[in-house]
């Protein structure tokens, strides 16, 4: 079976300016896959152009095997599609406007619609322009989940989302992927891409910085660990350790960053007497901050 | 309502096409039963008879008020509704693409599996049924105020002179829409269709007067609607085509223009 996302060399510029370069991605079958980067970075731009919004300066896509620009109806019948700026029309209520788009689409069982507007406790009958902000994502979301898409494509799908519905749709995704269904998902809060993506590829400043497992990212990642000694312990006793990336001894305090793994600095810190360790299990915040140091450095190096 | 894009655009303007309604059918109904007071004061009509030519050509170009024709090309067939139905035209035009992208809400309809020309003809058959929709509440205003007042016009010249200020109006409206399509922005579909359409306005009034410009006058949309005066007349099928074939070549530009485009988001 074809991959549900294929990129080669995709880019997009804006005139002068870079919106994505030379973008190579796979996102299997079955597979949820978190698209991350901080806002600008470009997330939407790849999103935008999958769907044949906008059009490719370099590169190609294939989305479920087929070419957005040429197969374009084809592929927006299998895929559905959550925008990050999500605009609706005021004046219907949230069902009509999925009726709508379920008109335009056809074959959307009007009891899966009921049934996902109850999940996600949206009251369907109100107008959208009385609806909160994350009553009007629910519409969104609905209207990409209703026709049970092969892939679906969601920007930022859980801004505005209260917590409780947050898990809700990560039940709804987990869901589509014990059903063989792909799902592609952007976002720069990185907690919640963690507990459902299969795998992650960070994106910065228009360029993809790295792709891999969850697990795998993280195990590259930055670690911080803070050790309360018996004792004061010299300043410097830890400065040079493989993979210690940051160290700051203050008396009996010391407060460490580690890339990777932290056996270096547990047998060094096992000389002293220590009362307590405590270790921050790193997000992908930190994964993200470590890819910004490692840009700079380069830069400065390049410089 | 919501079946396709073309029944939800009409749907959407539901509201807006009832006061366009209600503010002809005022207009019109007013202008026709004042005609009576019109046609018992034979001096207006030998006032107008002296005005200058230029004049005259800048407030329509028709001497006789006294007349059913007359009356009515003047106060409604050679300026009032012409305008009425551009401003109608250009406003949705204008809106259709363009308005709809501004507001970002274009990503999640073409985001459906519908294709952008899809978007761009049933807009079209939109604003060409609204436009119809509008002439035939002015066809029945007309019509029955002038039975009313003892009117002489005939039904079938009063269509014609209707249907010949709508082709024009969809001209512009396609105009708007070709120009919000490839730009995606509304003030300038609305900017320069007005534009022209005003510049339109002015050439076919003032082409007859001045020789350099006379030659000009066949640019002019107002001289394919009005020129041949209708309302008297009937239709031209040239004119009839001349309007149609270049609403058509509009239409084509917008269905190419805007599926070669990014969508703004």
């Amino acid at each position: 079976m074809t991959a549900a996302i294929r990129t080669e060399g995709l880019g997009k510029r804006y005139g002068r300016r870079l919106g994505l370069a030379d973008l190579d991605l796979e996102v299997e079958r079955g597979e949820v896959f978190g698209y991350l980067g901080p806002n600008g970075a470009g997330k939407t731009t790849t999103i935008r152009l999958l769907l044949d919004l906008i059009r490719p300066t370099a590169g190609r896509a294939t989305v479920l095997g087929l070419d957005p620009r040429a197969q374009g109806i084809e592929l927006r019948r299998r895929v559905g599609y959550l925008p990050g700026e999500l605009a609706l029309d005021e004046r219907l209520t949230g069902g009509e406007l999925l009726r709508y788009f379920a008109n335009l689409r056809g074959g959307v069982d009007p009891h899966h619609v009921a049934a996902l507007a109850e999940r996600l406790d949206l009251d369907l009958g109100r107008p959208i322009r009385a609806l909160s902000k994350g009553n009007k994502q629910k519409v969104g979301l609905i209207q990409a989940f209703m026709h049970r898409p092969e892939l679906l494509i969601l920007d930022e799908p859980t801004s505005g989302l209260d917590p409780l519905v947050q898990q809700e749709f990560q039940h709804l995704v987990l869901e589509a992927k014990a059903e063989g269904r792909s799902v592609f998902l952007s976002s720069h809060v990185l907690a919640e891409v963690e507990r459902i993506a299969d795998r992650v590829a960070i994106l910065r400043g228009g360029r993809l910085a790295a792709v891999g497992g969850v697990g795998e990212i993280k195990a590259k990642a930055r670690r911080r660990l803070e050790i309360q000694f018996g004792q004061p312990v010299p300043a410097d006793a830890f400065a040079g350790l493989p993979g210690v990336r940051e160290a700051v001894v203050a008396g009996d305090r010391g407060s460490f960053a580690v890339e990777g793994s932290v056996d270096a600095l547990i047998k060094a810190a096992a000389g002293c007497a220590v009362l307590s360790l405590t270790s921050h299990e790193p997000d992908l915040e930190e994964v993200f901050l470590d890819y910004y140091r490692a840009e700079n450095r380069g830069e400065r190096h390049a410089a | 309502m919501l079946r396709s894009i073309f029944a939800k655009t009409v749907r959407d303007q539901r509201r807006s096409l009832l006061w366009w309604g209600l503010g002809l059918v005022a207009l019109t109904v007013v202008t026709v039963l004042y005609y009576p007071t019109i046609r018992d004061t034979p001096e207006l009509n030998r006032m107008m008879e002296n005005l200058p030519e230029g004049l005259r050509a800048l407030i329509g170009g028709e001497a006789d008020l006294l007349s059913a024709a007359g009356y009515l090309n003047s106060q409604l067939f050679s300026l009032m509704v012409p305008l009425l139905f551009l401003i109608y035209a250009i406003g949705l035009g204008a809106a259709a693409i363009a308005g709809e992208e501004e507001r970002g809400k274009l990503d999640l309809l073409l985001a459906q599996p519908v294709g952008r020309r899809r978007l761009v003809l049933d807009t079209f058959a939109a604003l060409a049924t609204l436009l119809a929709a509008l002439g035939v509440v002015l066809w029945l205003a007309v019509w029955t105020g002038a039975r009313l007042v003892e009117l002489p016009i005939g039904g079938g010249r009063l269509a014609a002179a209707t249907a010949s200020a709508a082709l024009m109006a969809l001209l512009f409206g396609t105009l708007a829409l070709a120009l919000g399509g490839a730009t995606g922005r509304r003030s300038l579909a609305l900017g320069v269709g007005a534009a022209v359409a005003a510049a339109g306005y002015v050439l076919n009034g003032m082409a007859p007067l001045v020789d350099a410009l006379a030659p000009l006058r066949r640019l002019s949309p107002f001289y394919y609607a009005v020129g041949a005066d209708p309302l008297r007349n009937g239709l031209e099928p040239a004119h009839v085509a001349v309007l149609m074939l270049s609403t058509a070549a509009l239409l084509l530009l917008t269905l190419v223009a805007f599926d070669r485009r990014d969508i703004a988001v």
